[in-house]
């Protein structure tokens, strides 16, 4: 009988604990609105402080931009005497222009079989562009991207090896560009990339005979070059639109 | 009422969510270091071009970005974070002075192609950044100039 007593006061208890959770549950619901209010306040808070310590030990960025900002501000003559400057500079650079961009291979002297993987890649991406296909256009350039880096580099010294260094970080990033955009850019980094492989030749050298070609109205009429392995004039820059203009300005080999 | 408050305890435990990762650090894109290789201090452009770059152009493409306050919360911070890596990867202008000669004629080439085709500066940007968009009239001149400035570069 006792135990059944006890049961029946433990019950009890329960039952009440159950109801002040309850309650405790009610008023939770009332005061939820609040509770929202409050979190919200305390994250505003938070992002405060934070920015608070983020800018301590930034104070010289700060200042920095401050004495910049007063450069601006006060340095308008100077500003506008380098204005006057460039504009001049500009004019004689302007006439300075034809001989640039177009560069020319020296004849290769060595035939050098080590920069074939390349080239082969290189044309792969010209005929793909030939035939106006974006996707063959990007396996050339996923191709080419390969084959630098099977080419063994170590072998280069000095001055030879830096340029071959900057000539392989700008052709890299025209085929990784290459790889992923629609055909009027792949056409655009591909003129960049003409250049490159064109100097890199020049520096390495090939046992490969090629051509290379110039097209005048490409790049917004201002000429492109690009390499071809054929004598034969299949214009990589418009492709069928103008598959036979330009003329072959080099061979090699 | 069931669905109610499913509903308010999801709610809680998304703005819970929200509460905790505003604690999670994110490394803000701002240099102090002095900018010797700049794009603006290496070639020195018309000032109101100089201006333009600043705000259309180096939020993205520099050490420095302004950021406003809602980009320091999560996770627009996180996006940004990624999208600035990315964008300084391509193209940064604190550094341009640093790059090779050969890699400077190729990045003002791809410059001038972006501003033309209005690529750039991206559309996503320009809805929150209007002073960012660049007229037509402000286009030609800073293409104008730009490509004498490659014609420069040897």
């Amino acid at each position: 009988m006792q135990s059944v007593e006890e049961n029946k006061n433990k019950y009890k208890t329960i039952k009440n604990e159950i109801q002040s959770i309850h309650e405790f549950l009610k008023n939770i619901k009332l005061m939820s609105k609040k509770i929202i209010y409050v979190l919200a306040i305390a994250l505003l808070i938070v992002t405060a402080c934070k920015d608070g310590k983020k800018n301590k030990p930034e104070t010289d960025h700060s200042k920095m931009e401050m004495k910049k900002d007063h450069n601006d501000g006060h340095d308008h003559s100077k500003m506008e005497k380098k204005n006057n400057d460039d504009h001049n500079h500009d004019h004689s650079k302007m006439e300075n222009k034809t001989s640039h961009d177009s560069k020319t291979i020296e004849q290769s002297k060595v035939k050098n079989p080590a920069t074939t993987p390349i080239i082969n890649a290189y044309l792969q991406i010209k005929n793909g562009l030939v035939a106006t296909d974006k996707s063959a256009t990007a396996k050339g350039a996923t191709a080419l991207l390969t084959a630098f880096k099977g080419f063994d580099m170590s072998k280069l010294s000095g001055n030879t090896h830096k340029e071959y260094m900057e000539i392989l970080e700008n052709a890299k990033e025209q085929a990784e560009h290459i790889e992923k955009s629609p055909i009027d850019h792949q056409r655009e980094h591909f003129e960049v990339l003409s250049t490159d492989i064109t100097d890199m030749i020049a520096l390495l050298g090939t046992e490969k005979t090629l051509y290379q070609d110039h097209c005048p109205m490409a790049s917004n009429g201002k000429g492109a070059n690009w390499l071809s392995e054929t004598k034969e004039i299949k214009n990589p820059y418009f492709g069928s639109k103008m598959m036979h203009c330009g003329s072959v300005k080099k061979q090699i080999n | 009422m069931n669905k109610r408050k499913i509903l308010k305890k999801i709610g809680l435990i998304l703005l819970l969510i929200f509460i905790v990762i505003q604690f999670i650090p994110t490394n803000r894109n701002l240099s102090t270091q002095v900018l010797k290789d700049d794009f603006i201090t290496t070639f020195n452009p018309p000032k109101n071009i100089a201006t333009k770059l600043k705000i259309s152009c180096y939020d993205c493409h520099s050490n420095n970005t302004y950021y406003p306050w809602y980009n320091k919360i999560q996770p627009i911070a996180w996006f940004l974070e990624n999208h600035i890596n990315e964008a300084k990867k391509e193209l940064n202008f604190s550094e341009f002075g640093n790059y090779s000669n050969r890699r400077q004629k190729s990045k003002l080439k791809s410059i001038i192609s972006q501003i033309k085709d209005n690529e750039m500066p991206l559309k996503s940007y320009t809805i929150m950044h209007k002073d960012a968009i660049i007229t037509d009239k402000r286009k030609k001149q800073i293409i104008i100039w730009i490509e004498n400035l490659k014609h420069t570069i040897k």
